[in-house]
């Protein structure tokens, strides 16, 4: 039945949310646009749902529906980025051992992840993520020596932003 | 490259910050596209009645049903146009109805129900229109006939020849057709978008639903 399937999704979505939430940090700033992105990404997820079989992971599945939405999003709208201050943002709850030469260059590298282009956050992320290259690879649907090859060259231009 | 562990230690230390969505959020965001669609519509059709009394007031017909110099003219038109605003105004209660109705549905098959009623009702909306600017065509028509001046003349000559009347005939279908016609377009272009949009959702709701 087909409240049975909404349910079923809607319960894998609830416990799965984390995954969009963090894209959704990772491409958007402020409240409004995270959840707009949230919710675009919740769309296509429950459009793609019934083709999903339960062959991989649901998370699985879901990183690689969210992330597909959200490049395709983020490039829709591409011309209108703005410099993103990374001050604006929440991310910081303060630790117990605070630490504040470690907090600055945190500040720094959020700074500089933001200033990727929509295919090398999908990269970052899944990096971020812990996946290794077999995973990022089979996600974003290309191969895993230019996965290797493109994660260097993500490496090298934030070590460029930091390092001007 | 010391930065970016740095980065992933606290990427993965956030995960308990996060927002947290619950499953009625969920719910209504998989419903929101169509109550944007009807939002829409509802939008549009207040632009639409505000434009015509807007219309209506900047190119009065007073002047014209004055020449006629038939005081009972008035009081149909009167009639006439409270029926048409009221009827309209029926239909935009309608759309909003609908527009409440889909925005807090938690249920696939009550959406799919809504959608379809909404459909109806827009369809139901267009086919009114189209028929009032028929009828106020053909009033005009008669009015024309029965009180104008200068049409006396022209009634005189049917009168004496067939040949003109048919021709009267033909070209009086032609343009009720062509007005008809444009108006036609501007709906099917106004609500048409719309209505794709929303039967296309409910294709995929139907796909979901088996």
């Amino acid at each position: 039945m087909s409240d049975a399937l909404e349910q079923s999704f809607v319960q894998q979505l609830k416990a799965n949310q984390n995954i969009i939430h963090k894209i959704c940090r990772l491409y958007t700033v402020g409240d409004d646009a995270h959840k707009d992105l949230f919710q675009e990404i919740t769309i296509q997820l429950w459009k793609a749902f019934p083709k999903f079989r339960g062959e991989s992971k649901f998370s699985t599945w879901a990183y690689r529906v969210a992330l597909n939405t959200a490049i395709t999003l983020y490039r829709k709208s591409t011309r209108s980025v703005k410099t993103i201050s990374y001050e604006k943002q929440e991310f910081f709850i303060k630790q117990e051992d605070y630490n504040f030469e470690e907090e600055e260059q945190l500040k720094l590298m959020y700074n500089a992840v933001y200033q990727l282009n929509d295919i090398e956050k999908a990269l970052i992320f899944m990096y971020l993520e812990d996946k290794d290259y077999h995973e990022i690879s089979e996600t974003l649907g290309i191969s895993e020596v230019n996965a290797r090859v493109k994660m260097n060259r993500i490496k090298g231009k934030l070590r460029n932003i930091l390092n001007p | 490259m010391k930065e970016l562990d740095l980065l992933k230690k606290d990427w993965q230390r956030n995960d308990h910050t996060l927002s947290q969505f619950s499953e009625t959020e969920i719910y209504k965001m998989l419903q929101k596209k169509s109550s944007s669609i009807v939002k829409w519509i509802l939008i549009i059709s207040i632009l639409e009645i505000m434009l015509w009394t807007i219309l209506s007031v900047c190119f009065s017909t007073d002047d014209y049903f004055n020449s006629l110099k038939h005081d009972e003219i008035f009081v149909w038109m009167k009639v006439v146009n409270y029926f048409n605003y009221g009827v309209i105004l029926f239909f935009i209660y309608l759309f909003y109805k609908n527009y409440i109705n889909i925005s807090t549905t938690a249920s696939t098959k009550k959406l799919m129900k809504d959608i379809l009623k909404t459909r109806k009702s827009v369809q139901y909306y267009v086919w009114f229109n189209l028929g009032m600017i028929l009828f106020s065509f053909m009033l005009g028509i008669f009015f024309a006939f029965a009180y104008n001046p200068d049409v006396v003349l022209l009634k005189e000559k049917i009168n004496n020849n067939q040949f003109i009347l048919l021709l009267i005939i033909v070209v009086l279908i032609v343009a009720i057709g062509i007005v008809l016609g444009a108006f036609w377009l501007f709906y099917r272009l106004l609500y048409g978008i719309l209505l794709r949009k929303l039967s296309r959702n409910y294709e995929e709701l139907k796909k979901i639903d088996l």
